[in-house]
């Protein structure tokens, strides 16, 4: 996906407007921020306790992270010791020919997918229909947004922007029949006809492509954790099965994979476990009913690596849950359009920068309240905020924020350090701001910060500040 | 016991009244408070601006003169985390002026942390609110754990109810240069907290951040809502801002 970062503000200015998507993201924040917490505060049915298992599994994603070339050497081995083939990419365009090569030499026609936030960083499906293969998502969002043309904008629920009357629209026309009025209770049958048209996709897709939410070292196993069944479809039917995956979802034992598995279902949509859960080892084995001929891993880079061992690498640690997003006031007012490439939210507003170049991303990092509702969800304690924080240092030291912020922020420091000057100017502001003021006291367009009364009256105050108070209640 | 009022620069320009409702308190704590003449900012919006050099200087002059006092108290949880949470940060490479940080960081309170932990006791004036809701701010309620305290202070006002308005953990969307910067994106999320609060019916909505406060101000009357109060903490517990 190209990115489109750098419009960050255009985007957001529309989406804020978008009166349709501002109702699809009111109606799924308070579902996603409910389902999680009473997952999470179900933990303790089961005499586990959160902060526990975050620091467990903050560690055991640490200690894959510190030694990520043995691991993944670990889990090649194993791989190809149950019949797989391992291939590795640098980038998403070599993604991209690895895959269609593997497509044209099994020839095939049409991929079924299941859900692979990689494959929209390789800009996969693009690559596949420009050889004349047709790629065919068959996650229930990305089907939808694969119909409208657009990409997913959540990591774990694509279409969470679109409405059910959009998507009716986009079923009637793909599925050649007159659109009806719809409400939530026509979601099973709309999702019916859905499994319908998908399932003869299965049946006759000749290659499967699949993430991986884990790599499990010890096995040379993907797991696969999904709520649609399609994923088990993608990774059995079709006779090739091509996991492509980033190098950072290691884990080195299938203990360690239950122990991230109590937390990634209960921090995404806050089940205990999701509806599928695929340990998927090897190719089909003699006496099997199901299964690959063939199964490839294409394990990516594309950034990954030169994390490693920076001020970045906790980024590496996510397992992809959502909850960052879930929880983010920016993220519920713009939906993750506007983030402008793969991964939206906090999560994305870091990984962006960093994956696509810093100063393609200058507005991401600055998106953000400080609030830190992400920092506080996230199952690997991740410290988000201190991560934009640290890409916000980082684009002053290499000089790519604008020079008229740098001269303010430089004039007002010098005040600042100042007191006696600093008194004298801020009186005179106090006094400036009064004169401003309508009959009630408030200023309804202030032009030194255009973007506070845009939105909103700013209250004058009385025109004199503490100080100069204080300094004459002393003399009285 | 000698106590430094940091009055911040946020309530020194826009409401001053919040400033002398603090020292009104602490005042009636016992305490022997100073207004430290040369304060001036903190320091924390270079610091969220990501210009580390421009926030040590200002965290320098700012320790410099703060850390002669006993304590340091401050009507604010985003400057008070300034002081606790950041200066040691800034100073992470500097011994000197990294001791002298984490020592000050161990002395400084946000108002209704110190209020609560020094002075339960403290008696309080009739409401000046009658029913309440409280907003709880970013930097205070998950950077310093402030959530029990202001509570716990207000059920002790006299004719005061206090009513939680749904999701009062959420960010209001000031966010500092965030609310000037992302004007539209601010405006948007503060919408949420109008209606929050609207729901509630309260004659005013309390908090212990003036910017928090201002951002909901502003948006509240830009809505068309003339009646519902906004107020900081102090200006509640001292039975008024008046200086």
């Amino acid at each position: 996906m190209h990115s489109q970062a750098m419009h960050f503000h255009a985007r957001a200015a529309e989406k804020v407007r978008n009166p349709i998507l501002q109702k699809a993201l009111q109606k799924a924040k308070p579902l996603f921020v409910g389902k999680r917490a009473k997952g999470i505060a179900g933990l303790a049915d089961d005499g586990l306790d959160f902060e526990h298992l975050r620091s467990t599994a903050e560690n055991i994603r640490n200690r894959v992270l510190a030694d990520l070339d043995v691991w993944l050497d670990i889990f090649e081995t194993r791989a190809r010791a149950t019949g797989a083939e391992v291939l590795w990419a640098r980038d998403g365009d070599e993604v991209a020919r690895l895959v269609v090569d593997i497509a044209q030499r099994h020839g095939v026609t049409k991929a079924a997918k299941s859900k692979s936030m990689l494959s929209e960083e390789a800009q996969l499906n693009e690559a596949l229909a420009a050889v004349g293969i047709r790629p065919v998502e068959t996650d229930l969002g990305e089907y939808i947004v694969q119909l409208a043309g657009e990409a997913p904008s959540h990591i774990i629920a694509p279409a969470v922007h679109k409405t059910i009357a959009e998507i009716e629209t986009l079923f009637a026309a793909a599925h050649g029949r007159p659109a009806q009025p719809r409400t939530s209770a026509d979601i099973p049958a709309m999702t019916q006809e859905a499994r319908a048209v998908l399932r003869q996709h299965f049946l006759s897709a000749e290659m499967g492509i699949s993430g991986a939410n884990f790599l499990i070292a010890e096995t040379g196993s993907a797991a696969l954790v999904t709520n649609e069944g399609n994923g088990r479809m993608v990774t059995t039917l079709p006779r090739v099965h091509v996991v492509v995956t980033g190098i950072e979802k290691i884990v080195p034992t299938l203990d360690d994979f239950s122990t991230l598995m109590r937390l990634l279902p209960r921090s995404a949509t806050g089940q205990t476990i999701s509806n599928y859960v695929s340990l998927l080892t090897g190719t089909r084995r003699p006496g099997d009913l199901d299964g690959p001929e063939k199964t490839i891993f294409i394990l990516v880079d594309n950034g990954r690596a030169g994390l490693l061992g920076s001020e970045w690498q906790d980024m590496l640690r996510c397992i992809r849950c959502g909850a960052c997003m879930n929880h983010c006031p920016v993220y519920f007012s713009l939906g993750g359009h506007a983030y402008g490439w793969v991964y939206p939210g906090p999560m994305g507003s870091v990984l962006t920068p960093l994956y696509t170049g810093i100063e393609n991303a200058l507005d991401l990092p600055h998106a953000s309240t400080g609030c830190n509702q992400c920092g506080v969800v996230c199952p690997v304690r991740i410290p988000l905020p201190k991560l934009m924080h640290g890409l916000r240092e980082t684009q002053i030291e290499r000089g790519l924020r604008p020079w008229r912020e740098r001269l303010a922020l430089r004039a007002w420091a010098w005040v600042a350090g100042k007191p006696a000057i600093y008194r004298w100017l801020t009186r005179r502001a106090v006094r400036y701001l009064r004169w401003l003021a309508d009959d009630s006291g408030r200023i309804r367009i202030f032009g030194l910060a255009p973007g506070w009364t845009d939105g909103r009256d700013l209250a004058a105050g009385s025109g004199k500040t503490f100080h100069e108070l204080y300094a004459a209640r002393k003399r009285a | 016991m000698r106590i430094a009022l940091y009055v911040t620069c946020l309530i020194d320009l826009m409401r001053p009244g919040v400033g002398f409702a603090a020292l009104r308190l602490l005042e009636a704590a016992g305490a022997d408070v100073v207004v430290p003449p040369a304060q001036t900012c903190c320091g924390q919006p270079a610091w969220s601006a990501g210009d580390r050099r421009t926030a040590r200087q200002l965290a320098e002059k700012s320790i410099a003169e703060l850390e002669a006092y006993d304590r340091v108290v401050i009507p604010s949880g985003s400057c008070t985390d300034q002081l606790r949470n950041v200066y040691p940060q800034l100073f992470a490479d500097d011994a000197r002026w990294g001791a002298r940080a984490s020592a000050l960081a161990g002395r400084t309170f946000e108002l209704t942390e110190y209020l609560a932990r020094f002075a339960p006791e403290l008696p309080l004036p009739d409401a000046v609110g009658g029913h309440v809701t409280y907003h709880d701010s970013c930097k205070g309620l998950r950077g310093l754990g402030i959530k029990q305290q202001p509570r716990t202070l207000l059920a002790r006002v006299k004719g005061l109810q206090l009513t939680e308005m749904a999701d009062c953990e959420e960010c209001c969307g000031f966010g500092g240069a965030f609310s000037v910067n992302f004007g539209d994106v601010s405006t948007r999320i503060v919408d949420r907290k109008c209606e929050s609060i609207a729901a509630v019916g309260a004659d005013a909505v309390v908090g212990g951040d003036l910017g928090c406060l201002l951002n909901i101000e502003g948006r509240l009357r830009r809505r068309g809502d003339e009646s519902t109060r906004v107020l900081h903490i102090a200006e509640v517990l001292a039975g008024g801002g008046e200086s």
